[in-house]
């Protein structure tokens, strides 16, 4: 008789738990919020609704970094409507792409899940339109008609994000600069380095310039001497060009022979800058969020990346890459879709936490009723891009990019593989990797588009 | 030759007023019970082993003789391609040759260092042998990803406690002279403590007679070791040693956490190219057919080494 209760106990106990699939913590809501204000420009949300009927309903929203940002987002939304929970969930970098692309093609993975564009093609076959007004969204945030394909979108960028040289405050002043000594181009910056490094004999104390474990952002700065990193028919990487070699040996010279770092001095350079150990390095702007969160006592400024010649506009400056919105699992089901839509429609007109979200980044911010913010016009960050228009984007590049030239980088840094080799072998490994990727660069799309130099 | 016959049953009906005696348990039902529980849990883990080994084995072999990307759907017989262009491949060889280098280097270290410390616990000079034990077996049962991580920091060139302990000036994870090794370090000192409570376990099996008989005959505490202990320990060691390249073939944390196969290649071991091939790239056909070979590799190593133990017990017996 024991043994039947135990069983029927366990059935019940299952039959509850199934009954619990896709419910939540949230309480039941019998009536529509009212007189809460329509939020948004164009694109526009109104909270005064009840959402799947006002029923208990929770929803995983994934995402690798910034979960305070997101959190935020989240929060604001429950507040409107409290029988919805949305349980944002952190995952270090190299987990989430091993379980998230997995979960999604087993029909599975959170409804909600952010987005980098360089997994573009490996997410875009699981991703859900967004379901809303697409005129209104164009209106509303810069560059989001490039990401409209059949009149249908599934991401759009919230933010612009490229890279920018970071120096410590304290030891800029002591080494008796000022703001008017920000280098124009890489030989004064040369210089400036020399004066904010420290040495003990051969030991160095400060680097005046680190750019350890920098190397997927630094490999990309070619551009500045006018190459492209896709040859002209964009499908064929060219990665192998007399303008990439001269960028790695301006930069291996800083070490070897102007000796402002060492590959063996602070071996990751955010970590170093963040300890007060390098007075400079070169990052791209979500520093601003890791070093407020992980070394909140450094006081940094920032300024833009130097040129060959500061009295020649360069191709470009650098590179740049959208940050974009989250993503809408169309595996997941009827219900849970339905309220990731109606975030999503809530997120993209959330102009305060949009606002914090893009500070945390030091984005330039696609949102444009966020273009003319005086917080985020002050943020150094901001300030130091300056204007957009010498950046290129090459389009949502393949992992094999980063990957393979950071390779290519600690192979001539550590290993002394010969520059030449170490790019020639990089870019043979893209070729290899892209051939089943089908990438195509959009650096064709550039404004100051043109081939690279033969 | 023997006869065996049929004990007659009685059938004589059991008397009046007497007490029946209790019927003895039915040995048939007995059987029939036991067979059913033996047959549930043979079906259960025969179901186990097929759906969540054999199969994913299965599907992975069948894989590997395609181009095979989940996320795109793309399942295209290419035939010996992937295998052809692995074993063309130096990464795969030059991964292959470093993962051999590692195991060796930590098997053997592994199995001496737990050696060592076993019998010098097991000796009656040594007090407080359980203190030692749970002291050498901790890091064993700690998480080797939160290991990794203190390893991590450890080895920092500037703020490390090794090159701050020490003076040393060592770039550990980057200089590609020391990233292995200092991988190897840090798996060493994590896994001996199961070495030495398996060593543990052998020495106290010792029949204590032998040792006593070789005392007896004038043997010194060193030969009494080389001739007794170690030859009646070596199938501890056999296991020891097996589990022990089963296991490192398969490294794989420590590379992730310290170095990501860097700097450059220089510390990638098979398993990590094969995580990269399948979940950076997504190429889950060359993927499994590395797995493949790594599995073929391990096959015959465990094989040779049951081979050589068998060979040195009969030396041994005979």
């Amino acid at each position: 008789m024991k043994i039947m209760r135990a069983i029927a106990s366990l059935g019940a106990a299952a039959v509850l738990l199934t009954g619990c699939g896709g419910g939540g913590a949230g309480t039941t809501v019998e009536k529509a919020p009212s007189g809460q204000p329509i939020q948004g420009t164009n694109l526009t949300y109104d909270p005064n609704k009840l959402v799947n009927d006002g029923k208990p309903i929770e929803l995983e929203w994934w995402m690798w970094d910034g979960d305070k940002q997101f959190q935020a987002f989240a929060d604001s939304y429950q507040e409107l409507h409290p029988n919805v929970t949305i349980k944002t969930v952190n995952q270090p970098w190299e987990a989430y792409w091993t379980k998230l692309p997995l979960q999604l093609q087993s029909g599975k993975g959170p409804a909600l899940f952010n987005i980098h564009n360089s997994y573009d093609a490996t997410l875009s076959p699981y991703l859900e339109s967004y379901d809303v007004d697409l005129a209104a969204l164009e209106k509303d945030y810069n560059g989001a008609a490039a990401h409209v394909v059949d009149e249908k979108v599934k991401y759009i960028d919230y933010g612009i994000m490229t890279g920018l040289i970071w120096y410590n405050k304290a030891m800029w002043a002591e080494a008796g600069l000022t703001e008017k000594d920000y280098p124009k181009n890489w030989e004064d910056f040369r210089g400036i380095a020399q004066k904010l490094t420290k040495r003990d004999g051969d030991t160095i104390k400060q680097a005046g310039f680190n750019f350890n474990a920098a190397y997927n952002s630094l490999g990309f700065l070619q551009y500045q001497n006018g190459y492209n990193l896709m040859a002209e028919d964009a499908v064929t990487p060219a990665l192998d060009n007399p303008g990439t070699l001269q960028n790695m040996q301006y930069f291996l010279d800083l070490y070897n022979v102007d000796k402002v770092g060492s590959k063996d001095f602070g071996p990751k350079a955010i970590e170093s800058f963040g300890k007060g150990q390098s007075a400079m390095i070169y990052e791209w702007g979500h520093l601003h969020g890791t070093l407020d969160k992980n070394y909140p006592s450094i006081d940094y400024g920032t300024f833009q990346t130097p040129v060959p010649d500061a009295n020649e506009t360069p191709y470009a400056f650098d590179r740049y890459n959208g940050e974009s919105t989250p993503g809408i699992n169309a595996g997941a089901d009827e219900a849970q879709k339905a309220i990731a839509q109606d975030f999503m429609n809530f997120f993209l007109t959330d102009k305060e936490d949009m606002k914090n979200l893009v500070l945390n980044y030091s984005l330039a911010p696609s949102y444009k009723v966020l273009a003319d913010d005086p917080d985020i016009a002050a943020n150094p960050v901001v300030q130091a891009l300056g204007s957009l228009d010498r950046y290129i984007w090459p389009g949502p590049m393949p992992a094999t990019f980063e990957t393979s030239i950071t390779k290519a980088w600690e192979d001539v840094v550590y290993n002394g593989v010969d520059p030449k080799s170490a790019i020639a072998g990089a870019q043979k490994t893209i070729a290899s990797d892209l051939a089943k990727s089908g990438f195509t660069s959009a650096e064709p799309g550039y404004a100051h588009y043109a081939p690279s130099p033969r | 030759m023997t006869l065996t016959t049929r004990p007659k049953a009685d059938k004589r009906p059991p008397e009046k007023n007497n007490v029946i005696p209790r019927k003895p348990r039915s040995r048939k039902r007995g059987n029939a019970g036991e067979r059913t529980l033996r047959n549930t849990v043979i079906i259960v883990i025969g179901a186990s082993l097929l759906l969540l080994t054999a199969y994913p084995i299965g599907l992975a072999f069948v894989g590997s003789f395609h181009y095979w990307n989940p996320l795109s759907g793309a399942f295209d017989f290419i035939g010996l391609e992937n295998y052809t262009d692995l074993l063309s491949s130096g990464e795969f060889w030059s991964s292959l040759l470093r993962t051999g280098v590692f195991s060796v280097v930590v098997i053997f270290f592994r199995v001496a260092l737990g050696l060592a410390i076993a019998v010098a616990i097991f000796s009656n000079l040594t007090r407080g042998k359980a203190i030692f034990r749970t002291i050498f077996y901790m890091p064993t049962v700690t998480p080797l990803v939160a290991v990794a991580y203190i390893w991590q920091m450890m080895y920092n060139p500037q703020t490390g406690a090794i090159n701050t302990f020490f003076g040393l000036d060592i770039n550990w994870l980057y200089d590609p002279n020391f990233a292995l090794p200092s991988i190897i370090g840090m798996t060493i000192w994590k896994d001996f403590g199961y070495a030495v409570i398996l060593f543990l376990a052998g020495l106290h099996s010792i029949p204590e007679d032998a040792l006593e008989a070789a005392s007896v005959d004038g043997a010194n505490a060193w030969q009494r070791f080389w001739s007794i202990t170690l030859p009646l320990l070596a199938p501890m060691t056999v296991f020891v040693v097996i589990t022990s390249i089963i296991s490192y073939l398969q490294a794989f944390v420590q590379v992730l956490v310290l170095t990501q196969g860097g700097p450059g290649t220089s510390t990638q071991l098979i398993s990590y190219l094969i995580y990269e091939q399948a979940f950076v790239k997504y190429d889950f056909g060359y993927a499994s057919a590395a797995a493949f070979v790594l599995l073929i590799f391990t096959a015959l190593l465990t094989l040779i080494s049951f081979r050589l133990s068998a060979g040195r017990k009969n030396s041994l017996e005979g």
